[in-house]
């Protein structure tokens, strides 16, 4: 239970993101490109994924901090490791978890057109590390006179959702494919917290030893999901997977993509991903605390005829200055949109594979180029550069290798390969691999692979 | 890599292989959160006149009291080890003041006296610390009240009513914690 909590409690520190899927993108191969990159360029007729088999993908990602740090068996002091792990870290380090569970998926081909849909279900939780707000919770602020201690640190965001896409590819002409998808997003639990302000400072008072200021304070937390009408905690996980059908919170968004060649070997690619919003309007809990605060303790009258109570008159003034508030008014919440742009040159062996219109498409079994991918969050977007080379053994048998540069590493190796046995197409992908010698001391780990029937 | 058999055999490579470190997740139990908080508690500054009643009698004491009645609600009381009370005391009457700070339970038994704060006359900077080990002092987490108690010494002068000579008294608290998870 301890544990449990320990993990609650760097969980609490949580913003939403997504995976980054570097190896999968433009993996033309593959129908799950398509929910990367919308215009991308497909040639199969139709396709289906096997139900809850096609698309599993999941990502931990920890910036600053790995397990080992705090609980390798090194037989050094828990109390010195977590100090120093804490020292080490800054605002900027982040936790993220982001899984994602394809319920089904299809596509067919309407002349140039290939039509995909589906629903999925996804996690996302991102936090990041509220250094100050540890640091005084953890220290105190006896050590730390005249430091302003910034609340505004907390940012965290949660999210279960269910998504219901469809979309659209269309070649417009030799060059040209672009391609469109339309989400609905149903909100099962979003919790979320950003854009705060506010300080705490002890400085050398006036009237007494010390004054304490409460200043610029603006925190607000909301949550929509996770709380009943009667303000009780949901804890029946089957509420929270019947909330992704089509619950009472509900979001709408959009994917754009297109790939565009500028010669017949070289290509540019590009997405943007999850532009939409969710309005979130049942089983609402939202906080504020707005204000400021001064004090500098309690000034004695000496009057008998007014006695005084200390934690009252400092409640009372901080209920006043200070309050906390709490409301169920509906709220906005912004998918967190993604972009993904790519460079891509083709070269080696010239191949030909039957197109689904009976035509033939020549293709080269190499590719090297490289790739960008960016998420907005609040605090700051956060930028991946891929590069990456794709080799086609064969003609059912695709496989990718990339080296990413993030925010977690400067040796991101990842790989993936796409296999055709018959109509059965089966995919794998590994990002970080050099990081599986030792897991417990990754930053991030994460995979996907699936299991699609694809009709040429 | 020239046939399948390959392609798979390198990703089976990677899964097999992965491995990890084995780690001891019951360390938190050992570990022990130590803040150290201060914050200031009351003050005030007396004047000679406060020493006189309306019909203008001089007192020798006066004193006050205040309730911490919902000390015991605050949520980190259990976790707290040792108090440090801080007092700072300027004192520009003309005579030596003491200062008796007293804490009370809800029966009003005491459960703890400072030891008297006697600061004479013209000290500017008197200070005062008092370490409360709370295994030594338990009791002190049940205050309900204090009261807090200044004396003048008897000079046989009387106090000028009109004089702006003031006793001033400053204080904080330091608590010192230690939570586990």
């Amino acid at each position: 239970m301890k544990k449990f909590l320990f993990f609650l409690l760097i969980l609490f520190f949580y913003k939403v993101t997504a995976q980054n899927k570097q190896v999968l993108y433009d993996f033309v191969e593959l129908p799950q490109t398509l929910l990367l990159n919308p215009g991308a360029e497909t040639s199969y007729q139709f396709h289906f994924g096997l139900p809850l088999l096609s698309g599993l993908s999941a990502e931990f990602a920890s910036s600053g901090v790995v397990l080992t740090d705090v609980f390798s068996l090194d037989h050094k002091d828990i109390n010195d490791k977590i100090s120093k792990v804490l020292n080490n870290l800054t605002t900027r380090d982040f936790i993220k978890l982001n899984l994602q569970i394809d319920i089904f998926n299809g596509g067919f081909r309407i002349h140039d057109s290939y039509v995909s849909f589906g629903l999925y279900e996804e996690i996302d939780v991102i936090g990041y590390y509220p250094k100050d707000l540890i640091t005084i919770l953890n220290e105190g602020n006896t050590a730390y006179l005249n430091r302003s201690f910034r609340i505004s640190q907390l940012t965290y965001k949660a999210d279960v959702i269910g998504v219901l896409h469809a979309g659209i590819s269309k070649k417009i002409n030799e060059k040209l494919t672009a391609g469109a998808r339309f989400k609905i997003y149903s909100s099962a639990l979003n919790t979320e917290s950003s854009m705060n302000t506010g300080t705490f400072t002890t400085v050398l008072g006036t009237n007494n030893i010390y004054r304490h200021y409460l200043s610029n304070v603006n925190i607000n937390t909301k949550s929509s999901g996770l709380f009943n009408i009667d303000d009780e905690l949901i804890d029946d996980p089957a509420t929270y997977l019947k909330n992704t059908f089509f619950g009472d919170n509900i979001g709408v968004g959009v994917d754009f993509g297109l790939t565009y060649h500028i010669t017949p070997q070289f290509e540019f690619s590009g997405s943007i991903l999850d532009f939409g919003f969710i309005k979130h309007k049942k089983n609402i809990k939202n906080g504020t605390l707005i204000g400021s605060f001064i004090s500098e303790g309690s000034n004695f009258q000496y009057d008998p005829d007014n006695p005084e109570n200390f934690w009252n008159e400092l409640g009372n003034n901080l209920g006043e200055q200070l309050p906390v508030k709490e409301n169920k008014e509906s709220y906005i919440s912004w998918r967190p949109t993604k972009l993904n742009a790519a460079l891509k040159y083709s070269f080696g062996e010239k191949r030909t594979e039957i197109c689904y219109d009976d035509r033939y498409k020549d293709f080269y079994t190499d590719a090297l180029g490289i790739q960008l991918y960016s998420i907005f969050r609040p605090l700051r977007p956060q930028l991946a550069l891929t590069a990456f080379y794709q080799k086609s053994i064969t003609n059912k048998i695709h496989t990718k290798v990339t080296y990413t540069i993030d925010d977690f590493s400067y040796a991101n190796i990842g790989a993936g390969f796409s296999a055709q046995f018959g109509k059965v197409n089966l995919y794998g992908m590994l990002d970080n691999i050099l990081e599986y010698t030792n897991l417990s001391s990754a930053n991030s780990v994460s995979f996907q692979l699936g299991i699609n029937v694809i009709f040429n | 890599m020239k046939s399948p058999t390959t392609t798979s055999i390198i990703i089976c490579f990677f899964l097999i292989t992965s491995c990890y470190e084995r780690l001891d997740f019951d360390q938190l139990d050992n570990f022990v959160s130590k803040p150290i908080f201060t914050f200031s508690l009351n003050y005030f500054s007396l004047v000679p006149y406060q020493f006189f009643t309306a019909s203008g009698d001089q007192q020798i004491e006066i004193s006050d009291i205040f309730d911490v009645k919902d000390l015991q609600n605050v949520y980190f009381l259990d976790d707290v080890v040792k108090l440090d009370f801080n007092a700072e005391i300027k004192n520009e009457f003309d005579r030596e003041v003491s200062i008796v700070v007293e804490f009370f339970n809800k029966n009003n038994d005491v459960l703890y006296t400072f030891t008297p704060l006697v600061v004479e006359s013209k000290v500017l900077d008197y200070i005062f610390l008092d370490e409360i080990k709370i295994a030594s002092n338990p009791d002190i987490l049940d205050t309900s009240k204090v009261k807090i108690t200044i004396t003048l010494a008897e000079t046989g002068i009387p106090l000028n009513i009109n004089d702006t000579s003031e006793v001033e008294f400053k204080s904080s608290v330091t608590l010192y914690i230690e939570s586990r998870f």
